[in-house]
Formats: structure tokens, sequence, C-alpha cells
């Protein structure tokens, strides 16, 4: 009979008006929680770092040598950047790239890790009270985390890019060299799958960024992932490609919610 | 009768220690992430229920945790509370087996293997229901997260539903079913 019942409560989720009811309970639940998450993961944010240092030890070893190799290289080049760093302003300028130039943002903070096991998730702690609600793309300084999937008033459930349920529309490359690609999260730890490419191949190192087509679920131009890696079958008739999300996912912390929403 | 009776003291109690399992949850062990995975107290409270009070009791306690533990996640509604029904149960029949069902160290065992049985049963239930990602590589992963953190905190899950239930029997206590004859007093 209980098994009768959870069937019954499960399909009733499927049911639009009952499943919007069970969202405002939802809702209503992580509001009554949200006040002792901010205060727990404020305390707790220096212990999970301890956590993380104490579990990723020997991969913080190597990415601290890899870091020092990169402050000499980003240190010879400084003269060059800041000339790059003109040129790109005067490039964002002449394109204006929606997110740079139009788009209002909400800043947020990260208050909860995945509560799911199987579902990359994260919380922040603004919601609909601060013009925050589904469907609006997260981004950090590096580029494009996700999407937000649920909001109650003060917080909202962000999907990560890895989420094996995102799926972004993605475009590299300029000019008579650029392609466009479905960018698809394969789970946690794993490069996200650049899949259905529609003209020249990526190249490894390359930014892929939001197309804006696929249905108009997120603004052109936000940067999404670096391409990691590009192999061709032996007929060269299928390539697999994967990209590295361009933001470290495990430890972000402050983002900002693009209030921007897709086209209806 | 008696073996599937919560009585009204139980209830109180289960509510009060689904509640603090809730909070704990979201704002401690899902803090706890080691690759991708953190440990999960609620499905330990539906199989320390079955390890403690049998099947019936445990299905019963095992739908309640569900549902609030369904409340803070993505997955859809009533999912936790299907699985955890089957590992109350589940976790429960262990009552059954010949030998020392009362003692604390099967109990704790019990409930640490109903804690892996349900991550599982959880995962298998949501791929089966379309879920992404329920069924990988990383399901594995998670699995052996769940059950670390079942080690440590079986023990504590146990103990609380031996202290939700320790109303219930007090209550029987009080006022014993009889074993023969009528039951009208």
């Amino acid at each position: 009979m209980l098994v009768l019942a959870s069937i019954t409560v499960l399909t009733l989720d499927y049911h639009g008006e009952v499943s919007r009811g069970i969202g405002h309970i939802r809702n209503g639940v992580r509001d009554a929680l949200s006040p002792v998450q901010r205060g727990i993961a404020a305390a707790l944010h220096p212990v999970g770092d301890v956590f993380a240092g104490a579990f990723h030890y020997g991969a913080l070893q190597s990415e601290n040598e890899r870091l020092q190799q990169q402050i000499g290289r980003l240190r010879a080049g400084s003269a060059e950047q800041a000339f790059a760093a003109r040129q790109a302003d005067a490039v964002l300028a002449l394109a204006h790239l929606p997110f740079v130039a139009n788009i209002a943002s909400a800043p947020a903070e990260v208050i909860s890790a995945p509560t799911s096991n199987f579902q990359y998730t994260v919380e922040l702690d603004r919601g609909t009270g601060a013009g925050v609600g589904p469907r609006m793309p997260v981004v950090s300084g590096a580029g494009l985390i996700g999407t937000v999937v649920e909001a109650s008033s003060s917080t909202a459930m962000v999907r990560l890019v890895t989420d094996k349920a995102s799926s972004i529309g993605v475009t590299f490359g300029t000019g008579r060299r650029s392609g466009s690609a479905i960018a698809d999260g394969q789970g946690f730890g794993e490069p996200i799958s650049i899949a259905e490419i529609a003209g020249p191949l990526p190249v490894t190192g390359q930014t892929v960024y939001t197309s804006g087509t696929d249905g108009g679920a997120y603004p052109a131009g936000l940067p999404v992932a670096r391409v990691l890696s590009v192999s061709t079958s032996a007929g060269g008739l299928t390539a697999t490609v994967t990209a590295r999300p361009l933001v470290d996912l495990d430890t972000i912390r402050y983002v900002s919610v693009l209030e921007w929403l897709p086209q209806p | 009768m008696a073996a599937t009776a919560v009585n009204l003291a139980s209830w109180s109690r289960l509510a009060l220690v689904a509640l603090v399992g809730l909070v704990l949850q979201v704002a401690v062990f899902d803090q706890i992430v080691v690759h991708g995975a953190h440990p999960d107290v609620l499905v330990l409270l539906a199989a320390a229920a079955g390890a403690v009070a049998g099947s019936a009791r445990g299905a019963t306690i095992g739908f309640v945790v569900g549902l609030v533990a369904d409340l803070v996640l993505p997955t859809p509604y009533g999912l936790s509370a299907l699985a955890f029904v089957l590992v109350g149960f589940a976790a429960g029949l262990v009552r059954t087996l010949p030998g020392d069902r009362d003692g604390r160290g099967v109990q704790v065992a019990t409930c640490v293997a109903g804690g892996t049985a349900g991550t599982l049963l959880y995962a298998v239930l949501g791929d089966l229901l379309g879920q992404p990602g329920m069924l990988d590589r990383q399901g594995a992963v998670v699995v052996l997260v769940v059950t670390a953190g079942a080690f440590v905190l079986a023990a504590p899950c146990v103990g609380s539903l031996r202290w939700v239930m320790g109303a219930a029997d007090r209550t029987l206590e009080g006022h014993p079913m009889p074993s023969g004859g009528s039951a009208t007093r």
C-alpha cells in the first residue's frame, strides 16, 4: 500500500497543478532552511577547504607547480596582454556582446553543494525576491556555470553545465573557420562532450561560447569551455571532441545571475 | 497489529528526528563532498527504522522520511519515498531471521547494508523514471561514499530510531496486547 502511495505521489508530481503545489511546498522548505544553510555554510567554508585540501593534496601540489609556471609566463607577457586587453575592449565595444553590454545581473553566493548525489546543482542565496528566476544563466568571471532551474523567494537552484541534463548550443572560431555544436554535460569530473558539430572541427585549446541559437536558451557569446581533445575515427567520419568548463565548478563561491530569459 | 503500530508519541519523536536529519543533511552532510558525492543520513534513517522496528513499521517510517528527503531534492517528488519504503521493509526482514535480532551490532550492520542498497535502488528507480546520470561510473563512487558515511552515521541513526520506537514500546508495555482470547477490554 505504501509502494502504491509512493507511486501515486510520483504520478501526481508529473501533473501540472499538483506539481506546482509541490513546488510551492519545496520552495517554502528551502526558504525555511536557507538561513541555517547560510550560517553553517559560512562557518563550514574553511572546514570544507581543509577537507578539499586533504582529499586533493596531490592534485593541489601539481596545481601549485603549474600556477607558479603560469605566473612566470604571465609576467613575461604582461605588456603583450595589456595590448591584447585594449584590443579585446575594442572588439567588445564593437560587437556589443549582450552579456557584457546589456544584461543586468544579480550577484549571489553559493550556499550549498549539490543536494542530490546524482544531479549536479548548487544552491544560491538569492531567489525571486532578488529578481532571480528559473531559466536565467549563471556566470562567474571566467564563464558560464549553469542555469537556474528552480527558485524560491530567497534561494535558487542552479543546474551546472556538467550535469547530464545540461545541453548548450555553442559556437567556436571566427569567420570561415567557425563552427557550431551542442555541448552536453557528462556528469561529475567528466569533460563536456561537444557533439553535432556543424562546420570545421574545433582545435585543442580553443574556447567555445554559447551560440544563442539553441532555441534561445542562452544569450550569445558566453564563454563555456576550452577544448580538451579532438579525435576523429579512422575514416574521419565521426569526431569525438571534449572540453573542460572554464570555471572550476568544485570551488565556485561567488557568481552572477544574468537577468536574461529565453525568448518565447 | 502491534507490529505495525506507530503511536502519537513515536510520531512526534519521528518528526523531530526527520527534521533534525533533514537540517543536518542539507547544512552539513551535503557540504562534505568527496569525489562529487556526499553521505546520506536520510536513507540510513529509513534503513535503521526497518532494522529497529521491523518490516511494516520500517516501511511506514521509510515512506515518511522519503517524503521529507524529497522536499530538498531536484528529482521527482516521491522517488525517495518509494525507494525508502522498500529499504525500510527489506531492512525489517532481517528481524525475521533467527538469532539476536535486537543486538545493536546487528541493527547497525543492517543499517549500513540498507543504506548501500537504498542508494543503488534510488539510482535504479531514478533511471527507470528517465532521470539522467543515475546509473553511470559516478554512481559507483556515490555508493562507495554513502557506504563509507554509513559506517560513521549508522550507529547514531539506529540510536535515534531506538529512541523513536522506545515511545511505542513503552506504550505497548503499559497497555499490552492480549496474547489470546478476545482483544476487547
